[in-house]
């Protein structure tokens, strides 16, 4: 077995948790994704050394670390800002207005009339305010077209106005409160939460199991109940 | 639906089931693949992705076909590559079906979409399976019209192996193969979507952060070449071949690698009288289609500039100075017949002749020199190593242990021997029996090497020296080991390291009669086990009738035309002792083919020998150690350049014709012929075939082989107590590292391992090494320092390979199981 080598950006602490992660499951390389969550938790991206890490600990080699971290969009591979704000601009959002909501953020947060790219940083990475931008795929929110997260973080029905509100608060080091769910905090808090570790605090608990349905959610439900509204029973395996 | 057997016209086997492809009645084994089936019966589907040594993947959809099962047809065509066989099937393929003929065109005309059309300037353009489906399969246009996607090309994954993403097809053969065959995940499937490409942890490295320290790993593996020769497309390329040739310029011939004993067969491809490349040949019984990188990159020496052309010998002023065949062979003959009629001559073959080479020279030294001093061991070597030669190697043949027998094994184990490093095929070979069919592999060695931890083995680990005791130990420590060995099918591997361990041969006598299992020996070079068989050793006959044996000797004479009483009885020297002997005097001359110094047990030694013997003739393609003390020297042919057969670890003949005809380079038996005729002897060996004709009809086997009572009572030697402040240190050479036969090759070069010490963490502490730091072994004839990688090693105990880049044996004087010093603190 080879031995981890000293790592100046994985302290005792990380070790420990990547440990606890390996543990959770019976074959050590199923417990790539959260480990991968875990040093992007450290550096806010998935480094050189955070895939060697990974690959140590996982007994993997460090090009099939790197063939799942350049897969998943949600492992980034430059550093990133204070802030993940993701732009749903998947069809529905998109024509309900997320195209022009992601447009507009790139003009607002681009410099010297260079729109901000996708996964580019508005501020120095890692510092307070600094905002990397990324348009994404459906975010699970149809039905608050147009939505855009923050640290995946919902923020739903938005404008062009709206969203930059957001960002210009972010921006300042403010922290809004999300349409729904836990508070915001930052991206490397979340990723430590994707990688398992929750914050032991009440103030999260009652947050993340306050309710996720909106109005609109639940909408076509009500109304099918109001008519007596059923869907056809699933026929069975005649067809067989 | 239940088929009424009543009704069935053609017998089902059992294990077997009975299909319909394009309208014909087919009987398929259980379990086998669509894409086979058609094949045996002449019907050639469309692949990328599949290989039949690889497992399954379906990754390139080229091979759909419509299929029917129970009556009722699948929704859409399937993959034939993945699709086994079931009774009752109905398969379409192109043949018989415009839908499946439409699917693959289909997919052909997707795979085209943004392969660039580079084909006249591409290495595979002409030997191209997309090219050649595209052919055949494929629309005549395309509907394409948009900017093909490309890449900045080529990108080097490894020095050697260079990659044009654009060319690709995502087959993942190269993939698939670095993992399941050679166990080396070194390249995987980066991104994903448009941007899907194969990579390294280097290549998929796009951002060079502040962070970043480590520029991952790039592909490092015996065996990258391998991918290159599989790719279906021309992504893949040799940094050594590419842009070189075209496929069609070139004529192949069938040949052998002379590298290790694995036996490989190959393919040589040459122009113009000038070797381009070399391949790995289909052999399902030896190398299947595979070769390591060594074997097929490792050619060029034979067209390096300072090749040995012409006869040489030393003049009065002392330089070695051209001269004819006539003058060179006078020469020769003249000193050899003076030292001969005085002291004697000895003769050091090397390990990397032919059989028929190796029996010249052992013909020229029983007949012409009248002598038993031969030997082919330059490494290395005991006369325990000799006697278990002659009692358990000499005359075996694949029926004895094969790369089948491997492969059937319930159990392998590895003694002294690192199969990787040594013989790559046989690595190849036990990684496959144990992941596919759950051979147990055990290695006695020192630390957790790559071999065992891709043959998913199992170490015990043991001091190195200390292997003797190791063996004895297994029926009280290693119950588990002894049981499985005990069973009908399993395997002892030996390889030539045991030579330096005293009593390891005798251990492993011991437990072969204890256990019943079969015991093989695998040499690293490839002359070495023809050059046995051909008796190049001081104790035994061609075919392996001891020396001393009055009657086998008389049978000798006869068929070697000689008078009877002739044959010299004794016992000769081995290589040590001929050194020994040459440099006191007590040997006048000696005749070297293929030796390098720095391998020998002795180098220092050996070289002092060679200053101070009277004569010293040297046959040689290259100037080295040996030419630069010798008084004549004669060239001769390599491999390329000659007809011969080697032997492999199995026993198995091994033959190869010329690959470039007319160089004029002659075959060590031809020039030992010659020589000879000037001594007034003849030996029958003009050409390749005369010499195996008449070593065939020669050979006198033994009468006493497979038993050794000697071997039982050589107790296995307690390692010696290391002084105090020293460690003991293990090593053995890498496949790639400085040999003489890999010059002038820097792709391959750059793909060798680190030279690295290797130690535990405690042993470094204790000695005063810190991580990160280079350290120093030394013994008082010298010191060599090399970068600390911490292993998985005894206490106490170092590794350090030994020949990359400095010859250990050179430098420090000493091998496998001495006591050098360790210190620290090295920059
Ligand atoms: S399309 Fe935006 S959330 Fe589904
Ligand atoms: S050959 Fe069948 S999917 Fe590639």
């Amino acid at each position: 077995m080879t031995q981890v080598p000293e790592s100046t950006v994985f302290d005792a602490d990380i070790h420990a948790k990547a440990t606890e992660i390996i543990g959770r499951y019976p074959e050590a390389r199923s417990a790539l994704l959260p480990m991968l969550h875990l040093v992007q938790s450290v550096q806010g991206y998935v480094s050189q050394e955070g895939i060697s890490f990974c690959a140590e600990k996982l007994d993997l080699t460090d090009a099939e670390v790197s063939a799942v971290a350049t897969f998943y969009t949600m492992y980034k591979r430059k550093p990133c800002g204070e802030h993940l704000v993701s732009v749903c601009t998947n069809t529905l959002c998109a024509a309900m207005g997320g195209d022009a909501i992601y447009k507009k953020l790139q003009d607002h947060l681009g410099e010297n009339g260079t729109p901000l790219g996708h996964e580019e940083t508005a501020g120095t990475p890692g510092e307070t305010g600094s905002i990397t931008l990324e348009h994404a795929e459906c975010l699970a929110a149809c039905d608050l077209a147009p939505v855009l997260q923050v640290n995946y973080e919902y923020f739903d029905n938005q404008t062009e106005q709206s969203a930059v509100e957001l960002v210009d608060a972010l921006r300042k080091g403010e922290r809004p409160q999300p349409t729904r769910g836990a508070s915001l905090t930052d991206l490397k808090s979340v990723e430590l939460q994707l990688a398992g570790f929750f914050p032991e605090d009440e103030q999260f608990a009652t947050d993340v199991d306050g309710p996720s349905a909106a109005e609109e959610t639940l909408r076509g439900a009500k109304l099918a109940q109001e008519r007596g509204w059923v869907a056809p029973a699933m026929r069975d395996e005649e067809t067989r | 639906m239940t088929i009424a057997p009543e009704n069935t016209e053609t017998e089902v086997p059992e294990g077997h089931v009975k299909l319909v492809v394009d309208g014909e009645e087919v009987i398929a084994p259980e379990g086998e693949l669509l894409i086979r089936t058609a094949e045996r019966l002449g019907t050639v589907i469309p692949r990328f992705c599949d290989h039949p040594l690889l497992d399954p993947a379906g990754a390139c959809r080229q091979c759909l076909v419509e299929v029917e099962m129970n009556g009722r047809p699948m929704p859409k065509p399937q993959a034939s590559c993945t699709m086994t066989v079931a009774d009752g099937m109905v398969v379409k393929t192109q043949k018989s079906s415009r839908v499946a003929e439409k699917a693959q065109e289909g997919v052909m005309e997707l795979l085209l979409i943004n392969h660039p059309l580079d084909c006249p300037i591409c290495d595979k353009g002409g030997e191209c399976p997309l090219q050649n489906q595209a052919m055949a399969h494929g629309r005549s246009t395309s509907r394409f019209v948009d900017t093909k996607r490309t890449f900045p090309k080529p990108i080097s994954i490894s020095t050697q192996v260079l990659l044009d993403r654009e060319r690709c097809v995502l087959c993942q053969r190269c993939t698939r193969f670095s993992d399941q065959i050679a166990g080396d995940p070194f390249i995987d499937l980066l991104e994903r979507g448009v941007h899907q490409q194969i990579g390294t942890a280097e290549t998929a490295d796009i951002h060079n952060s502040a962070s970043h320290t480590s520029s991952g790993t790039p592909f490092q593996s015996y065996f990258s070449g391998n991918t290159i020769q599989i790719c279906p497309v021309g992504a893949l390329t040799s940094a050594a071949y590419r842009f070189r040739s075209r496929p069609f310029d070139l004529v192949s011939s069938p040949s052998v690698c002379e590298h290790c004993s694995s036996g490989c067969a190959l393919r040589t491809d040459f122009r113009r009288g000038k070797v381009m490349r070399r391949l790995a040949g289909d052999d399902p019984d030896v190398n299947e289609e595979w070769s390591c990188d060594k074997g097929r990159f490792a050619f060029r020496y034979a067209a390096a500039k300072d090749r040995i052309r012409k006869p040489m010998v030393r003049d009065e002023s002392g330089e070695l100075v051209e001269a004819s065949w006539t003058e060179a062979l006078r020469r020769a003959a003249d000193a050899l017949v003076a030292a001969r009629e005085s002291n004697g001559a000895g003769v050091l073959t090397g390990g990397r002749l032919t059989v028929e080479d190796a029996y010249a020279y052992t013909k020229f030294a029983r007949i012409t020199l009248r002598s038993n001093d031969i030997d082919f061991r330059a490494r290395p070597h005991s006369a325990e190593e000799l006697d278990f030669l002659a009692s358990s190697v000499v005359g075996t043949t694949p029926e004895h242990v094969s790369y089948a027998s491997l492969e059937k094994a319930s159990a392998v184990l590895c003694v002294a021997f690192e199969p990787e490093d040594e013989s790559p095929i046989v690595f190849l070979r036990l990684r496959k029996a144990a992941r596919d069919k759950g051979t147990k592999v055990f290695h006695i060695g020192q630390w957790t090497t790559s071999s065992v931890r891709k043959t998913f083995g199992e170490l015990l680990a043991c001091e190195p020296g200390g292997e003797a005791a190791a063996v004895d130990g297994i029926a009280e420590h290693a119950k588990d080991l002894d049981a499985a060995l005990s069973s009908d099918d399993a395997v002892v591997l030996v390889g030539d390291r045991a030579a330096e361990v005293p009593g390891l041969f005798g251990a492993v006598t011991r437990l072969a009669e204890r256990t019943g299992t079969r015991v093989a020996w695998v040499p690293r070079r490839a002359g070495e086990r023809g050059a046995l068989e051909a008796g190049a050793v001081p104790t035994l006959l061609p075919g392996g009738a001891p020396v001393s044996d009055a009657s086998a000797r008389a049978t000798l004479e006869t068929s070697w035309g000689l008078d009877s009483g002739t044959m010299p009885a004794e016992p000769g020297r081995d290589t040590a002792a001929m050194l020994a002997a040459a440099a006191s005097g007590e040997l006048d001359a000696l005749v070297v083919g293929g030796v390098d110094p720095d391998d020998l047990p002795d180098p220092a030694a050996a070289r002092e020998a060679l200053a101070n013997v009277g004569f010293v003739l040297s046959l040689e393609m290259r100037p080295s150690a040996v030419t630069e003390h010798a008084d004549v020297v004669l060239p001769i042919a390599p491999v390329d350049e000659k007809t011969g057969t080697f032997l492999d670890w199995e026993g198995r003949v091994r033959p190869f014709s010329i690959t470039l005809e007319g160089t004029g380079a002659l075959p060590d038996c031809r020039v030992l012929d010659t020589l000879a005729v000037e001594m007034d002897a003849d030996l029958f060996t003009q050409t390749a075939q005369a010499a195996w004709s008449d070593f065939s009809r020669s050979r006198v086997v033994s009468a006493h082989q497979g038993s050794n009572p000697d071997q039982h009572s050589r107790p296995a030697a307690s390692t010696p107590d290391t002084p105090d402040g020293t460690v003991r240190l293990a090593t053995w050479r890498q496949l790639i590292d400085n040999g003489s036969l890999q010059v002038e090759e820097p792709h391959l070069a750059g793909t060798a391992r680190d030279a690295v010490l290797r130690m535990s963490a405690a042993t470094a502490e204790r000695h005063g090494v810190t991580r990160g730091e280079r350290a120093t072994i030394s013994t008082e004839r010298g010191a060599l320092t090399l970068p600390v990688e911490f292993t998985d090693l005894p206490d106490d105990v170092v590794w350090a390979p030994a020949r990359s880049p400095e010859s250990i044996r050179s430098v420090l004087g000493a091998g496998h199981g001495a006591s050098v010093a360790l210190s620290g603190g090295a920059r």
